[in-house]
């Protein structure tokens, strides 16, 4: 059974229906890729996992438990980490500051763990010990990105959801991340990867779900995805996108 | 509307309404329910009302079309009434003239200077610096007003149609009432139709929650928020004249207007324009109902006073929870070292050694004036402000770290000192300030627990009706402040052989003993600040949702920092009844408390020595009086000058403490990282000038529902896949590889 089940979930924003009925399976130790156009609900349905989005309708499920009525703490408590699309790191902070927050808020479910260790260990990991005395409000954008993949790594979870973590890097940074998830992954993690870089995508994945309009409308392998006809259609329109 | 109650709400809704009959019915005055008596509550109420509706019709207008909300709506209502008064009255303009110069010259203009210098710069800045920013314009006008207009002269405005009125059975409706519902319901209905019939009116509300949808719309961004502005004055304006012969021509009561209007506004969830109208009419008929009906009673003389921040509380309680935003986080501009433990303890030796001398008369300066000799009256001065200072050190944690911004820990304050009268301090006995601080930690958290759930503005106006309620109410029942005792309070308080008290022979000591406790003070704070509860609190402020999803509970992180800063509120109370010796019943307005939270934010809100640095601050006025020699232009400057600060903030939104420690750090010259750090500041401050508009507008939020916006929305979703992600991305890097020295990872 799945880690990480998206049951019949619909949200709407007034008259929009941002999910329709969408149903997706993450599952340990694979990175599983959601990509669609802009405005398919890719991020409302991250929102929805994490529990900042409550859904009109349908279930989340994670290990077997129905968590959609639980709070976005508790989810965090049980093995559920997420990076943001537009940056949500603690700005004010210190790079190392922003992962040791992570990781002093683990220990109040995990005693066992060193948070000040945790906390270097993640930064080396993540290849940001150099900046990690900087405020994250003075780092590049690419970099607080990396900050946040270290802060929700920090949380130690069992499944991680990541919203465009490539944008803002260069492609050296990342084929740093694509071999960071390939370890992650390797250790039983669970990874959602919400991307509109195609090349990084189709490298990682095993398995994609397509959305467009709140609809899933392909599931399979990178290529099964590429072949079909569905996708073509919806990329159309965003052509120079996925080529770029 | 859909209304969906769940079985809490419910049980919720009948306490309430169960508590509120009770209360009516325990207070129950001589006037029987008389169809005479419900046509008096009736006529009153609604007009009232209507002005209550008009004042909150403003407010939401603005918060609406500009995502800002304006504390000083009142304060401005209130300097267009004084207006309308100099040109009607004083110069004896006729009444149309006069309200045309006023409501559609004055009003708009002001709206617009208003709109360019201030607003427009403060729409993207953080919820603390909008708030003091407001709130500091709100002093200011208060300020202007009173200097404009002395409070010795007594004034009155005509009300209109005097002499004309509707009888209706016994009760008469007066022109002015009967013209106030009649221009409150116009006002509505015009605003309503402004917002939702009209191109600008969709325009404004676009503006909001995205300047470039706006821009589709064919509006340009600052014509629409020019017209928010110049119409949110013009309300201001309308509901200012139209209160003025109820409340009479006095600065305070025109401008605490607003904390009905608040209310009104919290009903109509900051919003919808018919709600704020409704919510308008329930409190004026509220107000009336009780005047007529309820008797309150000796104890609780001004409950009735207090009935808009009961009302607004209520309505907090039941507002739906907010949900958690993202992608309102600002990459600040700032950068800034810790200070360390040990650079702390300086501080606070610093901090002792430069009161005490003082207070000793090791500093020669200004001999000559009192404030150099230390008279009788500057060494209980001297008291007094280190007593605001600990107030202010107690909002450093709250509003600089946790980001939540409170108004009531001076009237937490205010109930500290009082309940110190109980515990021990009519006695002597220092254990009684443990008591107050126990008592007081909790206090903190209970009020701020309805608006916990709710948007940090809610927070803000229910701590401020709390101020109000704790002026009107708590502090004026005779259990807690005798109105009859007079003379001292307290005994003196006896330490280490020391006494300390607000008598002249005791108050050397005592300053000492205040400057210690202050020092020490700030000393565990600077503590604090490297521990993860500190880490926490300010991540909390940062990034609300991203602290969730990494397990962060926010109720009950807040509900501590409350309680840190309610206790330390509370000491301050035990040390402000010492220093004060006697209070009476209105010695803890909520205007007193207000200029402590800008004083605070305007040297620097984040930095536990910005306290200090505001103490001095207090204390300049009053001895800039002494040093020059008492000029009276002084006296406007006191009045004006905090609100001025406040608003500077706009432009130096981190506060004083901040600039001035950046910039003279990178003066040692063992402080390279300072330098570094300034100058990777400087760089990425101007990555973002040049890439502010693209990226600004980056990821979409609308919450608006009607069909217009859906067509706008349509629109807008091609214009998103134009403006694609990877262009700015690009945008930006490219501004970094020129500015340079920003390390990459
Ligand atoms: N808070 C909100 N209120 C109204 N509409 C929203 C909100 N959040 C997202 N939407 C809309 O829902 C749709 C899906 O958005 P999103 O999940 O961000 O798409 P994606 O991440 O795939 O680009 C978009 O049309 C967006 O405008
Ligand atoms: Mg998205």
């Amino acid at each position: 059974m799945a880690l990480l089940s998206v049951e019949d979930v619909v949200v709407r924003f007034g008259g929009l229906r941002a999910l329709s009925e969408t149903n997706l399976q993450v599952e340990e130790g694979r990175v599983t890729g959601l990509i669609g156009p802009n405005g398919a609900g890719k991020t409302t349905c991250f929102n929805v996992v994490t529990g900042l989005q409550e859904p009109t309708s349908g279930r989340v499920r994670f290990d077997g438990e129905d968590i959609t009525d639980k709070s976005p703490f508790r989810r965090a408590r049980m093995g559920i980490a997420r990076t943001f699309q537009k940056l949500e790191a603690f700005s004010s902070l210190s790079a190392r500051d922003n992962v040791l927050v992570a990781a002093e808020q683990r220990r109040a479910w995990d005693r066992s763990i060193n948070p000040k260790a945790v906390t270097q260990e993640i930064l080396e990991k993540v290849g940001i010990t150099e900046v990690a005395d900087y405020m994250v409000g003075t780092l590049p954008t690419g970099t607080a990105r990396l900050v946040e993949l270290a802060r929700a790594l920090a949380a130690g979870p069992r499944a991680l959801l990541l919203d465009e973590p490539s944008s803002g890097l260069n492609e050296e940074e990342t084929e740093e991340m694509a071999k960071l998830l390939r370890v992650l992954v390797k250790d039983g993690l669970a990874v959602l990867l919400v991307e509109h870089d195609m090349s990084f995508v189709m490298g990682i994945c095993e398995y994609i779900y397509v959305l467009d309009f709140g609809k899933i409308i392909a599931t399979g392998t990178p290529a099964e995805v590429q072949a079909d006809a569905a996708v073509q259609a919806a990329y159309l329109g965003s052509a120079a996108e996925v080529v770029a | 509307m859909r209304l969906k109650f769940k079985p809490s709400t419910l049980v919720a809704i009948i306490a309430v309404a169960v508590g509120v009959l009770y209360i009516i019915n325990a207070n129950r005055g001589v006037a029987p329910y008389s169809v005479a008596n419900f046509g008096t509550v009736i006529v009153v109420g609604a007009a009232l009302g209507g002005i209550y509706a008009i004042s909150a019709g403003g407010l939401v207008v603005t918060y609406a079309t500009t995502g800002i909300f304006n504390f000083a709506h009142g304060a401005i209502g209130c300097f267009l009434a004084f207006s309308y008064w100099e040109l009607h009255v004083n110069r004896g303009w006729p009444t149309l003239l006069a309200l045309a110069a006023v409501l559609l010259v004055e009003a708009p203009l002001l709206g617009l200077l208003l709109d360019k210098v201030l607003m427009r710069r403060l729409r993207n800045a953080p919820l603390v610096v909008q708030l003091m920013v407001t709130v500091g314009l709100m002093l200011t006008f208060m300020g202007i007003s009173t200097t404009l207009w002395k409070p010795i002269t007594p004034r009155t405005t005509p009300a209109f149609f005097q002499g004309h009125g509707v009888k209706i059975g016994d009760v008469t409706a007066t022109g002015h009432r009967i013209t106030t519902v009649l221009v409150a319901l116009v006002i509505a209905v015009l605003l309503r139709v402004l917002l939702y019939r009209t191109r600008l009116g969709i325009s404004m509300r676009a503006v909001v929650d995205n300047r470039n949808l706006a821009g589709l719309t064919g509006a340009r961004p600052s014509v629409v928020s020019g017209a928010s502005w110049a119409l949110g004055c013009m309300t201001a304006g309308v509901a200012g004249i139209l209160i003025a012969p109820e409340t009479g021509m006095v600065v305070e009561n025109l401008t605490l207007v607003i904390v009905i209007a608040f209310a009104a506004a919290a009903i109509a969830q900051l919003k919808s324009i018919p709600m704020a109208f409704v919510g308008g009419m329930v409190i004026g008929l509220a107000k009336a109902f009780t005047s007529v009906f309820v008797s309150f009673g000796t104890d609780w003389n001004y409950a009735q006073e207090a009935i808009p921040a009961v009302i607004l509380f209520i309505a907090v309680l039941f507002l739906p929870q907010a949900r958690l935003e993202t992608g309102s986080v600002r990459l600040t501009k700032r950068t800034e070292r810790l200070t360390t433990p040990k650079e702390a303890f300086l501080g606070a030796c610093v901090m002792v050694g430069l009161v005490s001398a003082w207070a000793n008369g090791w500093i020669p300066w200004f001999s000559g004036t009192n404030f150099g000799e230390r008279t009788e009256i500057w060494l209980g001065r001297g008291a007094s402000f280190l007593v605001f200072g600990l107030i202010m050190l107690s909002l450093v944690p709250l509003i600089g770290w946790a980001g939540q911004v409170s108004f009531a820990n001076f009237a937490i304050a205010g109930i500290g000192a009082i309940l110190f009268t109980h515990f021990g301090g009519q006695n002597g006995s220092p254990i009684g300030i443990v008591l107050v601080m126990l008592v007081c930690a909790p206090l903190g958290a209970i009020v701020a627990l309805p608006a916990l759930r709710l948007k940090g503005l809610y927070l803000a106006l229910a701590t401020m009706a709390f101020a109000e309620f704790t002026d009107k109410v708590i502090v004026r029942h005779p259990q807690m402040l005798d109105p009859s005792a007079t003379g001292r309070l307290y005994k003196p308080m006896k330490l280490l052989g020391f006494q300390m008290s607000s008598d002249p022979a005791d108050r050397k000591a005592f300053i000492i003993f205040l400057v210690i406790a202050f020092a020490v003070l700030f000393f565990l704070l600077e503590v604090l600040r490297h521990t993860r509860w500190a880490r926490r609190w300010i991540a909390m402020s940062d990034s609300p949702a991203a602290s969730a999803t990494i397990g962060v509970n926010l109720i009950t992180t807040k509900v501590a920092v409350f309680a840190l800063s309610g206790a330390m509120a509370g000491f301050a109370g035990c040390m402000y009844g010492l220093s004060s010796g006697s209070f009476r019943v209105d010695s803890f307005p909520l205007f007193l408390g207000l200029p402590l939270v800008l004083l605070l934010a305007v040297q620097g809100v984040r930095f536990p020595v910005a306290a200090f640095m505001g103490a001095i601050g207090l204390a300049s006025f009053p001895a800039l009086f002494e040093v020059l020699g008492r000029p009276s232009f002084l006296t406007s400057v006191e009045l004006i000058g905090p609100g001025i600060a406040a608003i500077v903030m706009v432009y130096r939104p981190e506060g004083s403490v901040f600039y001035a420690g950046r910039d003279l750090a990178g003066l040692l010259p063992w402080r390279r990282d300072a330098r570094e750090e300034k100058a990777l500041a400087v760089a990425k401050e101007r990555a973002q000038d040049i890439t502010k508009d693209e990226i600004g507008e980056l990821g979409l939020s609308r919450p608006f529902t009607i069909e217009k916006v859906a067509q706008l929305d349509r629109a807008l979703n091609i214009a998103d896949e134009m403006l694609e992600r990877p262009t700015i991305g690009m945008t930006l890097d490219d501004v970094e590889e020129v500015t340079g020295g920003a390390p990459v990872g």
